[in-house]
């Protein structure tokens, strides 16, 4: 039987590198079907890798931040590869991409504790859900608020010589974030009914649930301001987004950093 | 401002209003006594304001401010606010914020607006659907859980195995007599296996610092590296007693009460030989820990082993007759007239020879209709993911 632990991240990771990296040039070069293949075959590669760990940790690789950071490196991808097939935007996959390296390269430099408990607490149905949901909406919500930056600074990015049309924008952004806000109300709810079960109570304002709360709220509220018109930038409504995505920060790790926290959230695994 | 139509600028006037009321109640009245809530007021409140929900909508052709309130220029302050109010709770995590009169108000505004926007929306298309399904759902949650909460009753009861127990406490230590008693008949620890790590003898820290490391004794785990130091187990014992000779320590195999987990350690370091046949142990609540000193500055020792799953088999009896076994795990609560019966702790002290188990009784009579309202929001969200995309200049 073979045994996939983090020793072997590195050539899983290498190899998905360089299927996504030519899956991106592919895009640029309008090859359409290369890069979809290509990067589909980088995406199965990190899933070998994550299932192979998955299967040799005996539960699911979600607990430490290390883990995690592993689902996003991989959902990255995927939803660079959902956007790119749907809107065939030619940079997104060198984004997304990008994006995905920042993520493998913190696991390779500065790992976390690996190991193999996990507290009865997280032992639940619940737990891949309710996580994986969240780290695919955080990567969907990532992807739209570059995007969005990208938008703001304009013309100060060139591509080509030719400068970055914030402009055309505003509906693939939009898409991204009610897409985005989809899982991470699904998320948010499978969290509210695993608490019923695991703690007794659905909802108990602990510190992640209430950063979750103001999260859910700003990307609700970003939703419901209306488009701008045709060809014109909505500047007040990409700096919510940042925003927005700071709170996302701050209630997917930031927390672990806040005294309140510390005291006593029930969420707070990986920090000891 | 206040010429209508009305923007974004009214929007937020009114949110400033409430907070300004807000401030004034909490400063005459003080906070919000929840208990106040209790049953049958708060299924007359909540009638009220759905009542009062349904006629604005009625009304709203009469009225601008009701159509106003059920619009994004009424929408986006109060969630922008009210985000931000609730990052503050995020920060000070203190539990008064959720008696406070401005925060309170924030969330209710909200709230009145969702069940408007639902009224206002109950039309069959997808889109509708849509937002009803969302704008419902939160309304019905919102509203359930925050006027039930009154009703929910938390109870923790210790149970042991010499004789049933239908006493529990609440958070004020006060006792409740209930209608139901629960007797243990048996108390399961199933732990990891142990493992051992490098200690700063000063700081009793985890070595190294940043990025602890361990050498968990599985399987065929017999030795590996921490620090340099080169570990090697040559006898293992998951039970165990301690056993005093003339001049040393020994371990031997021994499966009862207070039994300890004990490992028989070589440790080498560059090829020099710090520790020959030692022993390292956990302890119980019996036997004293055993550490191993490798130098000045570095101890070996077995930290407690972690429980991967406690359970109690218990029986339960009501006042009504019925006479049920189950077994209750972390996770899997039973259900039991109303109840909710939850494993949350054990006697700590005596680890996995805990003869106590400590319960936790959860009834929540308004739980049905949050979990409409939750499930009525993720048929929301599902159809938000799926209709993603196809609305471009459904806009107004």
């Amino acid at each position: 039987m073979i045994h996939i632990s983090w020793d072997n991240f590195l050539a899983f990771a290498l190899i998905s590198v360089a299927l996504w990296a030519l899956g991106a040039y592919c895009a640029w070069r309008d090859s359409r079907k290369a890069a979809l293949t290509s990067t589909i075959a980088g995406i199965a590669v990190f899933m070998a890798f994550i299932v192979g760990l998955w299967i040799s940790l005996e539960r699911p690789p979600l607990r430490t931040m290390g883990e995690t950071r592993l689902w996003y490196a991989f959902f990255l991808p995927v939803a660079g590869l959902a956007v790119y097939s749907r809107w065939r935007y030619k940079w997104i996959l060198s984004f997304s991409t990008l994006m995905s390296i920042v993520f493998i390269c913190v696991n390779i430099f500065k790992p976390d504790i690996h190991n193999k408990t996990l507290m009865p607490a997280l032992q639940s149905p619940w737990f891949a859900p309710h996580v994986i949901v969240y780290m695919f909406c955080y990567a969907i919500m990532g992807a739209a608020t570059l995007m969005a930056i990208a938008a703001l600074l304009g013309d100060k990015i060139k591509i080509k010589g030719k400068s970055f049309d914030g402009s055309l924008i505003q509906h693939p952004v939009n898409n991204l974030v009610n897409i985005g806000l989809a899982f991470m109300t699904l998320g948010m709810l499978m969290g509210a009914l695993w608490a019923k079960e695991a703690w007794g109570h659905y909802w108990a304002w602990d510190p992640k649930e209430t950063w979750a709360a103001a999260t859910w709220l700003l990307y609700l509220a970003y939703i419901h301001i209306g488009n701008a018109p045709q060809g014109t930038i909505p500047r007040k409504k990409y700096y919510l987004l940042i925003v927005a995505f700071l709170c996302l920060q701050m209630c997917w790790w930031g927390i672990n950093y806040l005294p309140s926290a510390q005291a006593g959230s029930v969420h707070t695994y990986s920090i000891s | 401002m206040w010429n209508k139509p009305w923007t974004y600028r009214e929007g937020t006037a009114i949110v400033a209003g409430l907070l300004v009321v807000g401030a004034m109640l909490q400063l005459t009245v003080g906070p919000i006594d929840w208990n106040l809530m209790a049953w049958p007021v708060n299924i007359i409140v909540a009638m009220v304001l759905t009542g009062a929900v349904v006629t604005g909508n009625v009304m709203r052709k009469r009225s601008y401010m009701l159509r106003f309130a059920s619009s994004r220029h009424a929408a986006v302050p109060v969630l922008i606010v009210t985000a931000v109010a609730t990052a503050i709770y995020g920060v000070t995590n203190m539990r008064e914020t959720l008696s406070c009169w401005p925060f309170v108000l924030l969330y209710l505004w909200m709230d009145i607006i969702v069940g408007l926007v639902t009224c206002k929306h109950l039309k069959p298309s997808l889109r509708n659907m849509c937002i009803t399904a969302s704008h419902a759902g939160l309304f019905i949650a919102l509203t359930a859980a925050t006027l039930g909460s009154a009703d929910m009753q938390r109870l923790k009861m210790q149970v042991n195995s010499d004789q049933p127990e239908w006493r529990a406490t609440d958070d004020n230590d006060k006792v409740h007599e209930l209608d139901l008693a629960i007797s243990l008949n048996h108390f399961t620890i199933d732990e990891y296996p142990p493992k051992l790590v490098v200690i700063d003898n000063e700081t009793g820290k985890t070595l190294p610092t940043d990025k602890p490391q361990s050498l968990v004794l599985e399987d065929s785990v017999t030795e590996g590296d921490i620090m340099g130091y080169h570990i090697k187990t040559k006898r293992l014992h998951d039970y165990a007693a301690q056993v005093a000779t003339k001049d040393t320590i020994n371990y031997v195999a021994w499966g009862y009460n207070g039994a300890t987990t004990a490992a028989l350690v070589d440790v080498t370091k560059g090829g020099k030989t710090l520790a020959s046949g030692e022993w390292v142990s956990n302890g119980s609540f019996m036997f004293p820990y055993k550490g191993l000193r490798l130098n000045d500055k570095h101890s070996l020792v077995m930290p407690e082993r972690e429980p991967k799953r406690y359970a109690s088999d218990v029986t339960i009896y009501t006042k009504s007759g019925l006479k049920e076994n189950a077994v209750i795990e972390v996770n899997k609560p039973y259900n039991i007239e109303g109840w909710k019966v939850y494993q949350l702790s054990y006697d700590e002290t005596m680890g996995r020879w805990s003869k106590t188990s400590v319960l936790e009784l959860v009834k929540d009579p308004w739980l049905p209709c949050v979990y409409t309202g939750i499930g009525l929001l993720i048929i929301g969200a599902i159809l938000m993911f799926l209709t993603a995309g196809r609305k471009e200049e459904d806009n107004k």
